[in-house]
């Protein structure tokens, strides 16, 4: 996991203990399993799995008893921790109740960012998320997914703040809200909050195409599906002779203009605006407007347009 | 089922109007299971009654596996103050337990008028439905209309919804739908 691979090695700044030696741990021992909740540790049991012997940290977990196997060469990876001291919940809670400050609003760094910090912030992630998100509902109502993180964020931080401070997990979530939302007139003597988590780096911007790289339809994803007769057709017929498909293409990306020839001011201006649209137009646009160019199909209209005219009438008076 | 115990007098007419609004809530079987002596090991020295210890004492009626009590009193309940102070409490419920309780000691006064009794009912049905939602693992919502948002929050508006938002309703539904019973 490349989330993982990424996080800093020190981190008691962050104060949240994740365990790198699973042979610390002892039985009845209660550890946080990022985005799963507070477990209790059984024991470490032998298992043979996929022809492979494998040492595992058996956990269950305190919520419903669900048992938890993790080898124990993963127990760092998988960013088990210690559940967080009394001091450090506290001052998780004065974070909580400083002003928030503006929410993300890009969606995708949104929910990318608070994804990373259910794993590897710590308390202190989880309690960012929560707030994060609470102060993002007061802007506009939150869409299902985040709902969701939402609730399991909140879910997440209730247990733990519930584990450390030893109270029950309904007082613990009216601690958190008392902070989140306090009662009107309420004034808290805040200390400053601890050090935000520090999220893994990623990239965030797309990375530079280089100019030896061809750009075809796979290259780009793109999938340009035919009807079958038309590709029976193509494959009848065979290759259509590049001067052909010029004059065709040609013709398509004309055919405004010679409309515009025979037309009012107004429409001329029309067709001319029609021209100048269509190179700006979606890739897969301008992809279904040749195609029917190379099967070698003239289009409706342009058919109708080289229909032979009727010669003019002469007029009158004029010689013949 | 979800059984509503009395720990001091309540109207009668109040209690039909709460045990109809919880059934239309949660969709469970709600009936009165009659009168309970508040215990006395639950008192604190400022009169309030720690309600941690209240639910713990209080005795109940006989209950099967899922089945859920709340506990209605007009005392002033308390809670163990947190890091940040003691957070006001309308009720108190056993998360994901079978024990809640709710005061009437904190709600907005009852009024002899039908409007205002009908709006002291409302208020004393939204803050049971939020309690037992905590019960079926519900947590606050960020929604003021919503009967799971906190009971002190400022945005609350002054004649609450007695109801759930979707996503809680939604949620309330599934809990109850895996429950053994």
């Amino acid at each position: 996991m490349k989330a993982q691979d990424q996080r800093p090695e020190d981190t008691s700044a962050s104060g949240d203990g994740t365990i790198a030696d699973p042979g610390s741990l002892r039985p009845g021992e209660r550890v946080v399993y990022p985005n799963q909740g507070v477990c209790q540790v059984v024991g470490v049991e032998t298992q043979e799995i996929a022809g492979q012997r494998l040492e595992l940290l058996r956990m269950v977990r305190e919520e419903d008893g669900a048992a938890v196997l993790v080898p124990r060469g993963k127990v760092a990876a998988v960013g088990l921790r210690r559940v967080a001291s009394r001091d450090y919940v506290e001052g998780v809670f004065h974070f909580l109740a400083a002003q928030a400050e503006n929410p993300e609003l890009d969606w995708k760094i949104r929910h990318r960012d608070n994804a990373d910090r259910l794993v590897v912030g710590g308390v202190l992630g989880v309690a960012e998320v929560v707030k994060g998100l609470h102060a993002l509902s007061h802007i506009r109502p939150l869409p299902t997914k985040e709902r969701e993180q939402y609730d399991g964020a909140r879910h997440l931080l209730v247990a733990e703040v519930a584990a450390a401070l030893g109270v029950p997990e309904g007082l613990a979530e009216d601690y958190v809200d008392h902070a989140l939302l306090p009662p009107a007139g309420t004034r808290f003597q805040l200390r400053p909050p601890p050090k935000p988590v520090v999220l893994p780096l990623r990239p965030r911007h797309r990375p530079e195409r280089r100019a030896d790289v061809e750009l075809d339809l796979d290259t780009l994803g793109l999938e340009l599906e035919l009807p079958e007769a038309a590709v029976a057709a193509v494959g009848a017929e065979g290759e259509v002779a590049p001067a052909e498909e010029g004059a065709l293409a040609e013709g398509v990306e004309q055919a405004p203009e010679e409309e515009a020839a025979g037309a009012g001011p107004a429409e001329k201006e029309t067709a001319r605006e029609r021209v100048k649209g269509k190179g700006r137009g979606k890739a897969g646009e301008r992809v279904k407007a040749r195609a029917p160019a190379r099967k070698g199909k003239a289009p409706p209209k342009k058919a109708a347009r080289q229909a032979p005219k009727k010669a003019p009438k002469p007029r009158k008076g004029a010689k013949r | 089922m979800i059984r509503v115990v009395t720990l001091d007098p309540v109207d009668a007419g109040d209690l039909a109007f709460l045990c109809r609004t919880l059934y239309q809530a949660f969709g469970l079987g709600t009936e009165l299971s009659g009168e309970r002596k508040r215990p006395a090991g639950a008192d604190e020295k400022d009169g309030r009654v720690d309600a941690e210890r209240l639910l713990r004492e209080a005795g109940a009626p006989r209950v099967i596996a899922d089945d859920k009590v709340l506990f209605v009193t007009a005392a002033d309940l308390s809670v163990r103050p947190g890091p940040l102070g003691e957070p006001p409490a309308w009720g108190f419920a056993q998360y994901g337990g079978q024990r809640a309780v709710v005061s009437t000691r904190r709600l907005p006064a009852r009024g002899v008028s039908e409007a205002s009794i009908e709006a002291w009912r409302r208020r004393l049905a939204r803050e049971a439905i939020h309690v037992v939602g905590h019960l079926w693992d519900l947590h606050h919502c960020y929604d003021a209309r919503c009967a799971m948002h906190p009971s002190w929050s400022p945005s609350l508006p002054a004649n609450p919804d007695a109801d759930l938002c979707n996503f809680c309703r939604e949620k309330s539904e599934r809990k109850v739908r895996m429950a053994k019973t």
